[in-house]
């Protein structure tokens, strides 16, 4: 496989559900705090639309996509664009942990949710440390 | 009554305007209700959102000045109502967001006020739908078995035994799931409806929805034509779980022969009686 340098962290644009709001803060999280200077992240929307750098930074990089449900609108549009996708994550996983618990709404999240966050983002920093290079 | 959108805002993510997108979609959502777009599924399933795009007007918030949730709407020809951008919304405020990508207390305070500027603009408008039709208050007849309360309605509802409902008003009904289907399944996480203009007979399969448990086939208590489905219930399936005979309904069906259709379906007792039997058996 070829090797590539760059690890793109993308959420899926979920709103107006928590599961949408885990993913995005999820991404963040990575980005800003777990694996802060090894991930970027990258607007799905802008990619879907056919933005041309959006394009080349998703072929260029490995991508970890984080979606709200079973669409896997960040799973489908990075392999659409002709990226690889080297670890896909859906937030329904990580809230079967949760059972039982509130994680929050579409506009916050509550301890459990900033939580399943924080579990995410370490889970999946653990393999964008880890991966190939 | 205030007029509601349906409302596209841009997936912004890396920019500081583009989360801010999102938070006034949200507190417009709340302000005033209407239903919120996600741009990535329009673009990928734009018929999941015909229903509500032909009853709501359509807003569109974008972030920046790439617009991609403008484009996103020109390129699937959708009529817009009413765009906003961030850019210029900032350029008026005497509000100042963070410089940072995940909105803080100003960032809200700001999405929040640009919100209120929006809902305040909005003229009154009647709108299209037959929820008058589906209105009526409903009454619960209970069933407990262990921890669980099953709810079935007293009246008005008729059930077949494969645990789903209808509801009729004149010659139209809804379709649903059972409250005792929806709790066995826990949470609803996909639903895949009928298609629109779709002739069922009765027991013929009208949607299906997936749990993070199992997934079911829904079987038509009626024949008939469906007319309209429950969008919302692809967004948010989950709805499902908190209203499964009112916000919850699945599909909308012209009967064609509901006379016919009624001898094989039970009223509330019956249908009570059936889950006793299957909650003892099951549980």
């Amino acid at each position: 496989m070829e090797q590539k340098d760059t690890v793109l962290v993308v959420p899926c644009s979920g709103i107006g559900k928590v599961h949408g709001l885990i993913s995005r803060e999820s991404a963040y999280e990575i980005t800003d705090n777990v694996a802060k200077g090894q991930a970027d992240t990258l607007c799905l929307a802008l990619l879907v639309k056919g933005d041309e750098e959006a394009l080349a930074k998703v072929r260029n990089s490995r991508c970890v996509t984080i979606d709200g449900c079973a669409k896997y609108c960040a799973k489908k549009n990075i392999e659409i664009a002709g990226g690889e996708v080297a670890e896909s994550f859906m937030v329904n996983d990580a809230l079967k942990n949760h059972r039982g618990e509130q994680p929050g709404t579409a506009t916050k999240l509550t301890e459990t949710g900033w939580t399943v966050v924080r579990e995410i983002a370490c889970s999946l920093a653990n393999g964008i440390e880890g991966g190939e290079k | 009554m205030t007029k509601k959108f349906a409302i596209l805002p841009c997936n912004g993510l890396d920019k500081q305007n583009g989360p801010i997108s999102r938070e006034v979609a949200l507190a417009l959502l709340e302000e005033i209700g209407g239903k919120v777009i996600c741009p990535v599924l329009l673009n990928n399933a734009s018929p999941r959102y015909e229903k509500l795009l032909g009853e709501l007007p359509l807003l569109v918030i974008d972030g920046c000045g790439t617009k991609c949730a403008s484009k996103l709407a020109a390129g699937l020809s959708l009529k817009v109502d009413r765009k906003v951008l961030i850019t210029d919304e900032m350029k008026t405020s005497a509000l100042r967001p963070e410089d940072t990508l995940s909105p803080g207390p100003a960032g809200m305070e700001f999405a929040k006020a640009v919100a209120t500027l929006i809902a305040e603009d909005m003229p009154e408008e009647a709108m299209r739908n037959s929820e008058s039709l589906f209105s009526a208050p409903v009454d619960y007849n209970t069933f407990t078995h262990d921890k669980y309360i099953f709810r079935v309605p007293r009246e008005g509802f008729f059930f077949n035994e494969n645990d789903c409902w209808v509801r009729v008003s004149g010659t139209r009904a809804r379709v649903g799931v059972s409250d005792y289907v929806q709790q066995n399944m826990t949470d609803m996480t996909y639903f895949s409806p009928p298609p629109v203009g779709k002739t069922v007979e009765q027991f013929d399969e009208v949607g299906t929805i997936e749990s993070v448990k199992s997934s079911m086939d829904l079987i038509s208590p009626v024949s008939g034509t469906v007319i309209a489905v429950n969008t919302s219930l692809v967004e948010s399936p989950e709805i499902v779980n908190e209203d499964p005979y009112e916000k919850g309904w699945v599909a909308e069906l012209e009967l064609t022969d509901f006379d016919s259709d009624m001898e094989l379906l039970l009223d509330c007792k019956s249908y009570l009686e059936l889950i006793r039997k299957k909650a003892a058996e099951e549980h």
